[in-house]
């Protein structure tokens, strides 16, 4: 990573980041303050990246904007806004309004709090949050408005009960099967008797998200993120948090009921017949593809590249359980060094024979730069050390897999090649739906 | 002032009184003070683009040309997409693994916003050069350091002063401008700097008069959005009447772009996305231009490829060619008009686009009911009275709007065309409405000249035939309006202005309402 610039950022600023999460919650309606086009790059940039997301409800060129000029940089945006507020109200048909600014608001200081303020003291569903780009990228967005979104809309004082949890750390779009893991989780937990608030999926409402204070326990399915809303559960509600990393396939998906057993009241009969029989449907279809697995050769050297959910999630998966050898590992994230000494700990705890080389590199050329210094050690008059190789990453790392003649797979953000609905890698039915895809690009030319 | 002249590119509300905010009809536009209306504002509005987006479309465009935004990092998020229809392009020239497009952030953070960016930008741009190679960079320059008072201007004075490449500059803040179509002239402005008055190798200098071509060269402006199929026919029409053609300036290179210093002719495609490069090649170079008409329909083409041939003489070829092409074009399509004729259309575009294209539908036998144009300057004046006059006087709604869908989602609630034509981002609230849309813009089809003629009416067709897909969607999905939404006048939001209300009372009267604000 450059000190200075991030090249093709994978990743949105702090109000895309905010902007698509109250997109993906279902009837929630962003009020964007800020300078025209900031909503409509943003989003667009999900809208696409994501599998194509595309246009849900009320976002992209339709996410109501303030549009501030020059004028309202001038002399302020405030009254601006909350005549943008009230034409909201009128015309839109939604049940919560968050009201979020960009770098140019942030900047002049408009006091948006007391303008949307007025609106509550009105009985109006309207939160606010300052999601100002130069905050962060997506990840810092989406801390920013789901803490906003405990704090303002979360009702207090609810009794908890005990076999209810939260699923944070999946930022919608970012992680491109957000929807399909969410409710792959959701089935899986619910089949060994929790109650699960997932926010995200198209199933979901908002009257889960007030309610959510009843929650035993949150679980963080990431290192680095979604920690700003578990701390904002756990001050504000005093629900405890855990991180347990995203579960792809069989062997990942077990040790994370076991690991969640630690922290919830888990039937242990319950939980051991679910996995059996998770893990047999699981095998119930994988056999079938068995003697192409072996006849073809299918095993691969892997190179992984994504977000620091997904590079670990999709490694386990395919050394655990799809019995590959992982090479390479590149996480793109922009993370402090604390956040990158959790991750790599994560990878520590593979074998040590099956350890990749891990690198934090936000950008896509250098990814490749590092890679070839690694190959290149190894390379000797026959072959190169990769070979037969495969790719998982985004679509901007397919030119990698072309270089070193890889199979390719993308599974991280963005996406653009493939288009994404309802799928899911997470999990039990999400694993097999991973080694379904991989097999399929690997045979793709027969 | 020019595009030589201007340090930094005016937004377009100035340079050509261009508006975004207006409702009413084809017939009522044409009374409207031009001055009142570039003020018109919303009181409830949706997200436009700012001018950094087709800023940007085009200048990535350029080959082996690494883009540096200078801002917060969301700005670089546009990159996403734009690259797409880039790649793709190069998969159109049979090239799909021609290196992708460069684009880094500055990555502006808080306390970048505290101390300010100007040491991150040269070292970026240093850096840049030295990790891509590129033949070329591009600065953007966005909102944040703008207003953080970041010289962009001296860092480049640096760069340039530090490497052997052309430095381009792009001021692209989204604030200064509410037209984002201004985009097209900052990157024009960054092009010509960059690649000609700026050049290390100085201006090419001005053709001499008396050197005459064999066959006349002509400059064909393209657009980012304009595929191959287009490029190659309009390459088809100039060529069978005697001209040969230079297209750029997207995709094209520094050699080729300042070659079109040296053309007999340029040529516009469409007059509001070109005029101010145009005017520069005229006035510096004294390359005579057409910028009037757009080759979509039968009428437009006969007169855009008429008006190309009388600078050369070429009259007499050109019209037994647009002769020639007219009958057998119009044979061809004569199994499809049966399924189009009588049929209302309504249009969503650029202006220009969305009036020539109206015209097309007019001449398979359509009536146009509706245009929504993205914004209303006098390039498109004309045009609308000549679509009423086409069609025996009767008038049409029409919706100024740097997109707004909650206005055309309303209006076309009301109007219930048989047929939606839409710019890509605007197919979708038609869609939801359960309309047949015909999406223009997309690089893989033919609009332009006699093979648009014909893709255009067989899509449309064929997209009549069956569109069972939106009228599915129309009984599953929603808008996101209230109910009471559609009862009101569409344009219930737009602030009308009286006239000899300046811009500058306006400022006065913002200035008053903060002071309410603060007590």
């Amino acid at each position: 990573m450059s000190s200075n610039f991030i090249e093709k950022p994978r990743y949105q600023c702090a109000l895309g980041g905010a902007l698509v999460t109250i997109n993906a919650l279902n009837r929630a309606v962003a009020i964007v303050h800020s300078a025209p086009g900031c909503a409509s790059a943003a989003d667009g940039a999900a809208k696409s990246g994501s599998g194509y997301w595309g246009t849900s409800y009320c976002n992209g060129r339709a996410t109501p904007s303030t549009n501030i000029l020059e004028k309202e940089i001038i002399f302020g945006g405030e009254s601006r806004l909350a005549e943008q507020i009230a034409g909201t109200l009128d015309i839109v048909d939604a049940d919560l309004y968050a009201v979020i600014t960009g770098c140019m608001t942030d900047i002049i200081g408009d006091d948006v709090a007391s303008i949307a303020g007025r609106f509550k003291a009105e009985g109006k569903p309207v939160v606010v949050a300052e999601t100002g780009g130069f905050k962060g990228n997506s990840a810092s967005g989406y801390d920013l408005i789901l803490s906003a979104l405990i704090a303002q809309v979360v009702e207090r004082g609810l009794e908890k009960v005990s076999n209810q949890i939260n699923l944070l750390g999946l930022i919608p779009a970012q992680d491109v099967f957000w929807r399909g893991n969410l409710l792959e989780l959701k089935r899986i937990l619910e089949d060994v008797g929790l109650q699960v608030n997932t926010f995200f999926s198209p199933f979901d409402d908002l009257a889960s998200l007030k309610t959510s204070s009843q929650a035993a326990v949150t679980i963080v399915l990431s290192d680095v993120y979604g920690l700003g809303a578990a701390r904002a559960f756990e001050e504000i509600h005093g629900i405890p948090f855990v991180n347990i990393p995203l579960p792809i396939g069989p062997t990942a998906t077990k040790e994370f009921l076991e690991e969640l057993a630690k922290h919830i009241a888990i039937d242990q009969t319950v939980l051991a017949t679910v996995v059996e029989r998770e893990t047999a449907g699981y095998y119930a279809y994988l056999q079938h593809v068995a003697e192409l697995y072996n006849d073809l050769d299918l095993q691969r050297f892997a190179i992984v590249v994504g977000d620091a959910n997904y590079t670990y999630a999709l490694t386990r998966f395919i050394t655990d359980d799809f019995g590959w050898i992982p090479y390479f590992v590149a996480v793109t994230d922009i993370i402090d060094d604390a956040d990158k000494a959790k991750v790599a700990e994560r990878f520590s705890l593979l074998p040590p024979e099956l350890r990749p080389k891990l690198i934090f590199e936000t950008d896509t050329s250098r990814i490749a730069v590092a890679l070839r210094a690694e190959v290149a050690d190894e390379t000797d008059e026959y072959s190169s050390p990769i070979s037969p190789a495969f790719v998982l990453g985004s679509t901007w790392d397919r030119p990698l897999a072309q270089e070193f003649k890889a199979g390719f797979l993308s599974a991280t953000y963005p996406i653009t090649n493939r288009v994404v609905t309802d799928q899911a890698y997470a999990g039990y039915r999400g694993g097999l739906r991973l080694a379904t895809d991989i097999l399929s690009t690997l045979i793709s030319n027969r | 002032m020019s595009l030589l002249e201007d340090k930094v590119v005016p937004g377009r509300e100035s340079r050509l009184d261009a508006c975004i905010a207006y409702g009413g009809t084809a017939c009522s536009l044409k009374g409207e003070n031009k001055g009142c209306l570039k003020n018109q504002e919303r009181a409830f509005s949706q997200s436009g683009l700012c001018q950094l987006l087709p800023t940007m479309g085009m200048l990535l465009t350029l080959p082996d040309t690494a883009v540096v935004v200078h801002g917060a990092i969301g700005c670089a998020a546009n990159g996403i997409s734009t690259v797409i229809g880039i790649r793709l392009r190069n998969v159109q020239k049979g090239n799909p693994n021609a290196k992708e497009g460069i684009w880094v952030s500055t990555n502006l953070t808080e306390s970048d916003v505290v101390h300010g960016g100007e040491e991150k930008l040269e070292q970026t741009i240093l850096e840049t050069y030295e990790r891509y190679s590129p033949k070329s960079i591009v600065v953007f320059q966005t909102c944040t350091p703008s207003i953080i008072g970041d010289d962009v201007a001296s860092v480049i004075d640096r760069v340039r002063d530090k490497l052997d490449i052309p430095v381009l500059v792009a001021y692209c803040e989204g604030f200064k401008t509410k037209v984002w179509a201004t985009g097209y002239d900052v990157a024009f402005h960054a092009i010509v700097h960059g690649f000609i008055e700026s050049d290390k190798e100085g201006r090419p200098p001005r053709r001499e008069p008396g050197n005459k071509r064999e066959r006349p060269l002509v400059n064909v402006i393209n657009l980012a959005s304009v595929g191959k199929p287009d490029e190659d026919e309009i390459t088809r029409l100039l060529n069978a009447i005697g001209i040969d053609v230079t297209i750029g300036p997207n995709f094209a290179n520094r050699e080729t772009i300042r070659n079109m210093t040296q053309a007999d002719l340029t040529i516009s495609v469409c007059p509001t996305h070109d005029d101010y490069f145009i005017d520069y090649l005229h006035k510096e170079y004294g390359v005579p231009y057409v910028l009037k008409d757009m080759p979509i329909g039968l009428e437009n083409t006969r007169a855009w490829l008429l008006d190309i041939a009388s600078h050369f003489g070429l009259e007499n070829q050109a019209k037994a060619f647009i002769d020639a092409e007219e009958k057998k074009v119009l044979q061809a399509v004569a199994k499809y008009t049966p399924a189009l004729s009588g049929k209302t259309v309504f249009l969503s575009a650029g202006e220009f686009r969305a009036l020539v294209t109206g015209a097309l539908f007019q001449e398979l036998g359509m009536e146009v009911v509706g245009v929504r144009s993205y914004h209303h300057d006098h390039f498109g004046e004309e045009y609308y009275e000549k679509l009423v006059k086409n069609q025996n006087g009767k008038n049409f709604s029409i919706d100024i709007a740097n997109f707004q869908p909650f206005e055309l989602t309303n209006l076309l609630n009301k109007i219930k065309p048989d047929l939606f034509i839409g710019h890509v981002n605007d197919n979708i609230w038609a869609a939801k409405l359960g309309l047949p849309t015909v999406t223009i813009f997309r690089i893989f089809d033919s609009y332009i000249g006699y093979q648009g003629f014909y893709a255009v009416a067989k899509k449309a067709a064929r997209v009549l035939k069956n569109f069972s897909f939106n009228k599915n969607l129309a009984k599953h999905t929603k808008n996101p309006y209230k109910l009471s939404w559609y009862e009101k006048n569409p344009f219930t939001f737009i602030k009308v202005q009286e006239a000899a209300l300046s811009s500058e009372q306006n400022l006065m009267e913002t200035q008053n309402e903060k002071g309410v604000a603060a007590q």
